[in-house]
This record gives C-alpha cells, structure tokens and sequence, in this order.
C-alpha cells in the first residue's frame, strides 16, 4: 500500500513537470495525486467499482485543489489537471480498441461502455467539486492573508 | 458572455484618453491571449481581460472568449473605438504561464503597476525559460513506468515502460518542432509505444505487454482536454467546453486507432492473440 501511494505520488510529479507547473508547487500536486489514488484504492477496497471509486477520488482531488488555491493563491487547475491523471481510464480506451480489433465485440462493448461510465464520473466528480460556492474557499484564503501580513509586521 | 459598463465621459484630453485605452486594450488582450494559449479556461481569460481593463480605468468595454479566439471592444459608440480580434489556436499547457499571468493580474487590481511595468511583466511571463526538453522525456518515462505499475504491472514491466515512455516522449518533442499534425502524432506515438511492447513480448521475454503499452499511453490522454472542457461547459461556456470535449474524444480515437493498428499488425504477423 505505501508503495503504491509512493509510486501515485512520483508519478503525479512527473505530470506536474510535463505539464509546466511551477516548481515551488510541485510537491502540493503530487501529495494531492498521492490522495486521490489513496481515496481511489480506499474505496475500491470498500466494495465499490471503478466509477464510483473514481467518483469519490475526484470528488477530493478537486476540493484538496480548491482548497490549496485558496491557500497557495494559484488557479486550481494547477493541483487538479496532474492529480485526476492517475484516474484517467486509459486502461479503458485499449482494451476497447484491442478487443475492437480482436473481434471480440461483446467484450469491446462492455469495455467501451464501462469506460464512458469511469469518465462520466470524474466529470460529475469534478461538478460536485467545484459546485461549492468560492466564497468559503476565499475564508481560507483570507486566513493566509493574515498570516503573512503579521509575519511582515 | 459579454460584460458592459459604461461611464460618462469628460470631453478635456479625450484623445489621450482614446489613445491610451488602445494600450490598454492590447495589454488586457495579450494578457487573455497568453492564458488560452497555455490552457487556461474561458472563464479565467474573460475574468483576467475585465479586471485588467477596470483596473486601468476602462469601464466601457466588450470582452467575448472562446477556446480558439478573443474577440475585445473598447468605447464601442464612441468616435475612435478600438477592437481587437485574436486567433488563439489550440497550444500545449503550460501552468507556470497560467500562474505567472494569474499573479500579474492580481497586482494589476491592486493598482502597484504602471501599464509599462506591466508591458515588461507580460513579456518576461511570455519568455520565461522553457524546461529543458531532457527534463521532460526524463519526466514522462517516470508517468509509464509509475502507470504500468499502479494499473499492476511488475517492476520488471515498469523498467520497459519507462524506456518506452523516454521513447515517446523523445517522439513527441521532436515530432512538435516539426510542426506534425496532432492527431498524427497521436495515432503514431500509441502505435510506437503498442509495437515496442509487442516486440518484447515477440522476443519471448515475460512480461504484461498489456500493462506496458497502457503505462506508455497515458501520456497521451485526453485528460487535460476533459478537466477543461467540463469546467468550460459548467461555467456555462458551452460552445468552448464543447471544441475541448470533441477535441478529446477525438484524441481517444487516434489513440485507440494507433493501438489497434499496431496490435493488427503484430497478429497478421503471425503473433497471434495476446494474454490479456
């Protein structure tokens, strides 16, 4: 399990830096990948499928950016776009075309199926995310304002 | 989509005034124009325009914004109006662009920058030092291998999917200089990384060629395209979410085309069905 979340974690890094984040940023992206892929795992484990799993998983991924915009004052793309990575179902999209290609059309469909169903929720996941008004996020942000403006003082 | 605001004018030095607000304009359009360029989402670009504008004193102005163009007018009814019409075409995402310009705008509304200041700001942002590209084809071999390894490939899986990640990335670089189409490269680069793992399970060595070619795809994935596209559509930008959402169903298909025609081949050369 900690070498999962480790290997969560490098990867996500390793999208931050394809994806030019910027550097004194890097390590929030990946512990929030690391999360994700946890609350991923954790729900897996609970019984419940991929979507639901990956909806969960999302959902937190896209509230811990929030939260972090909030308090590293940067777009919440920043932390989200490498941290929803680990869900994206690209296992789904090549077994479709694999079993596309085999013939095996049955197995292609229910394939193709559950991985419309996996993208489907990180899309409602990312929805609930960000359907939480800004205003308490900004709370936080204030909270950091007042931080640094005594540490000037 | 729009957003309107208007003020009386006071008729003393209203031509400085008119000359200025070009300035103005073009400062807040390239601004939006660096933010769309490197990903950033409508509402971000159309929110950064009307704050640059206000922040100088522009109340009078027409911003519109979709995933491929900005459309700005200032002083519409008045004599010497300006517009400003940008082709913005669909670029790599570059986040440090987007946090840089984030940051100057904020500065901006807080009033601390003069327009010259800020002309040289935008500038530094546009030029900032790219990574270099070692860091990157470094970096993507790392994803596949952690990919393969999270989706339950071996370490000894992850060793292969590391050096094909290294592979496509180098491909991909190179191909992007070049100027190649996309989608090509998309369709070329699965297919790449799909016969590099078929050959390895060609040559008899154990591995989960499954698990390899998915760890090297990913890379490739519409992932970014999706987030935006959603978050495009939820804020009610329809028409952007939509061009992001058909970009990365498209994408998928190359991707899925790449590695089915890589796999067709394999079998017509007589390796047979895979272990799934």
């Amino acid at each position: 399990m900690i070498v999962q979340l480790l290997v969560a974690v490098i990867s996500t890094l390793a999208f931050a830096v394809l994806f030019h984040v910027p550097r004194q940023e890097y390590l929030y992206c990946a512990v929030n990948g690391g999360l994700g892929w946890m609350v991923y795992k954790f729900s897996l484990g609970c019984g419940f499928g991929v979507p639901v799993s990956s909806l969960w998983a999302t959902l937190t991924l896209t509230l811990v950016a929030r939260v972090l915009s909030a308090l590293r004052k940067m777009p919440s793309t920043v932390f989200l776009l490498a941290g929803i990575f680990t869900l994206v179902p690209g296992s789904g999209v090549y077994y479709t075309a694999y079993y596309l290609i085999m013939n095996e059309l049955s197995k292609c469909t229910a394939k193709g199926i559950e991985t419309f169903k996996i993208a489907g929720a990180i899309v409602l996941g990312i929805i609930f995310g960000l359907a939480l008004p800004q205003s308490w996020f900004n709370r936080l942000g204030r909270l950091t304002d007042k931080k640094e403006a005594s540490g000037k003082a | 989509m729009s957003e309107h605001k208007t003020r009386p004018q006071g008729h003393t030095s209203m031509r400085k005034v008119q000359r200025n607000n070009k300035v103005i304009l073009n400062l807040a359009v390239s601004m939006g124009e660096e933010l769309l360029k490197n990903g950033g989402e409508i509402y971000r670009v159309q929110e950064t325009v009307g704050r640059v504008m206000e922040a100088y004193g522009v109340e009078d102005y027409h911003v519109f914004v979709v995933t491929n163009g900005i459309f700005a007018t200032v002083h519409e009814q008045d004599e010497e109006a300006g517009s400003m019409v940008r082709d913005v075409p669909l670029g790599d995402i570059n986040l440090e662009k987007i946090a840089g310009i984030n940051q100057l705008s904020r500065e901006i509304c807080q009033g601390s920058l003069s327009l010259s200041q800020a002309y040289e700001r935008l500038e530094q942002c546009r030029h900032a030092a790219p990574l270099r590209d070692a860091f990157l084809v470094l970096a993507c071999g790392i994803e596949s291998a952690g990919f393969c390894f999270l989706l339950g490939g071996t370490p000894f899986d992850s060793i292969f999917s590391f050096l094909l990640g290294l592979l496509l990335q180098a491909f991909l670089v190179a191909g992007t200089k070049r100027n190649v189409s996309k989608f090509l490269l998309n369709i070329l680069g699965s297919a790449l990384v799909t016969a590099g793992s078929l050959a390895l399970y060609g040559m008899g060595l154990s591995v989960h060629s499954d698990r390899i070619i998915i760890g090297g795809i990913i890379v490739l994935m519409p992932g970014v395209a999706l987030v935006t596209g959603i978050r495009d559509s939820f804020n009610g930008d329809y028409l952007s979410g939509g061009i992001r959402l058909m970009d990365a169903v498209l994408t998928g298909i190359c991707i899925a085309v790449g590695v089915g025609a890589s796999v067709k081949i394999f079998q017509l050369l007589g390796g047979g069905a895979l272990p799934i």
